[in-house]
């Protein structure tokens, strides 16, 4: 059986259960923690907290220096979209899609998403000079119908720790994945 | 121009009450800024085709963008020596586009003596609620010298 192009990797119910409990992904973040990316990711946001521009500010609000936002975990465990050894674009390829590792990396006979809750716990402030990982495990699948069609709300764990092996925060992403009742092929 | 010198306590917090909102309006040259600084460069959130492809009436919003003004919410209005636990259940309900003015808003629920505040916080736009969230944060219990 197959679908209409999509996202997402496509395979069987069994092949998706395959995956149940693994490492799924294990992205090293492209940059490290520094200065100018937390500007710019400020900026965009009209944010001006002292703790993540002004050493004096952030020791004095009771961290070690400069402290990144903590949602910047998002940014600092991205990978790379093209890093050297990797073939160049040509014309005509697909974009590249920001990596979500139940979307695109575990087969599902779905080749539609989308997110539906997400959780994120914080237990570390990042530093400048830190580099951040980002290790994904599928944790659950629940099969369900909706009115969008058939499919099943995978649950993403990521874990993203800092160079020192600390967990930095837990995010817990549930995507439903499906496939739409007109585009399944027999 | 918010006072960083400005500190609240867990003595400040009243359940029930409002915390200060922010506003920004969502232009396309907003979200390429944004998509530049957080990096989810998916094609949804800055082009309209393909934002119009998916049920959105224009390009839209991502997650980061949306989580990170819930931070500078929470932090302009927690200080520099509150600290966020956790921001969770976060649903979106409908898309954040080109030509909104979106708001960031919130409400404390409830307070505990350690220091931990929980707060239902959400996004709107001029006609309805697009996400909703709970967040956890922790502020200092008294002023200290």
């Amino acid at each position: 059986m197959g679908a209409k192009p999509g996202w997402g990797k496509w395979g069987t119910w069994e092949e998706t259960e395959s995956y149940l409990g693994k490492v799924i992904g294990v992205a090293e973040g492209a940059d490290a923690v520094e200065q100018g990316t937390i500007r710019r990711w400020m900026e965009s946001k009209e944010f001006d907290c002292p703790i993540h521009l002004d050493d004096a500010a952030a020791r004095a609000a009771g961290y070690k220096g400069v402290t990144a936002p903590d949602n910047m975990i998002f940014t600092y465990g991205l990978p790379a979209y093209w890093q050297s050894g990797d073939p160049h674009e040509q014309p005509g390829a697909e974009p590249r899609q920001i990596p979500i590792p139940v979307i695109f990396d575990v087969p599902a006979p779905c080749n539609l998403s989308f997110a539906s809750n997400i959780d994120i716990e914080y237990f570390a402030p990042m530093y400048l000079g830190d580099r951040i990982t980002r290790t994904s495990r599928l944790v659950s699948i629940k099969r369900k119908t909706l009115r969008v069609g058939d499919g099943a709300f995978l649950r993403q764990e990521d874990t993203y720790t800092n160079q020192h092996d600390e967990v930095v925060a837990i995010v817990n992403l549930d995507i439903f994945r499906f496939v739409a009742p007109d585009d399944k092929e027999d | 121009m918010v006072d960083w010198s400005r500190q609240i306590t867990l003595d400040d917090v009243v359940v029930g009450a409002e915390i200060p909102e922010i506003s920004m309006p969502i232009t396309l040259q907003r979200l390429v800024m944004e998509a530049g600084s957080n990096r989810d460069l998916s094609l949804i959130h800055h082009n309209r085709e393909v934002a119009q492809s998916t049920g959105g009436a224009d390009a839209y919003m991502n997650t980061f963008f949306i989580i990170g003004l819930f931070e500078r919410m929470l932090r302009e209005w927690m200080g520099t020596g509150g600290r966020l636990k956790k921001i969770g259940s976060l649903q979106m309900k409908s898309f954040n586009v080109v030509g909104d003015v979106v708001y960031c808003r919130g409400k404390v629920t409830g307070k505990q003596d350690d220091g931990t505040v929980n707060l239902d916080i959400r996004m709107e736009n001029e006609e309805r609620v697009t996400v909703t969230a709970l967040a956890v944060v922790s502020l200092p219990l008294h002023m200290t010298a």
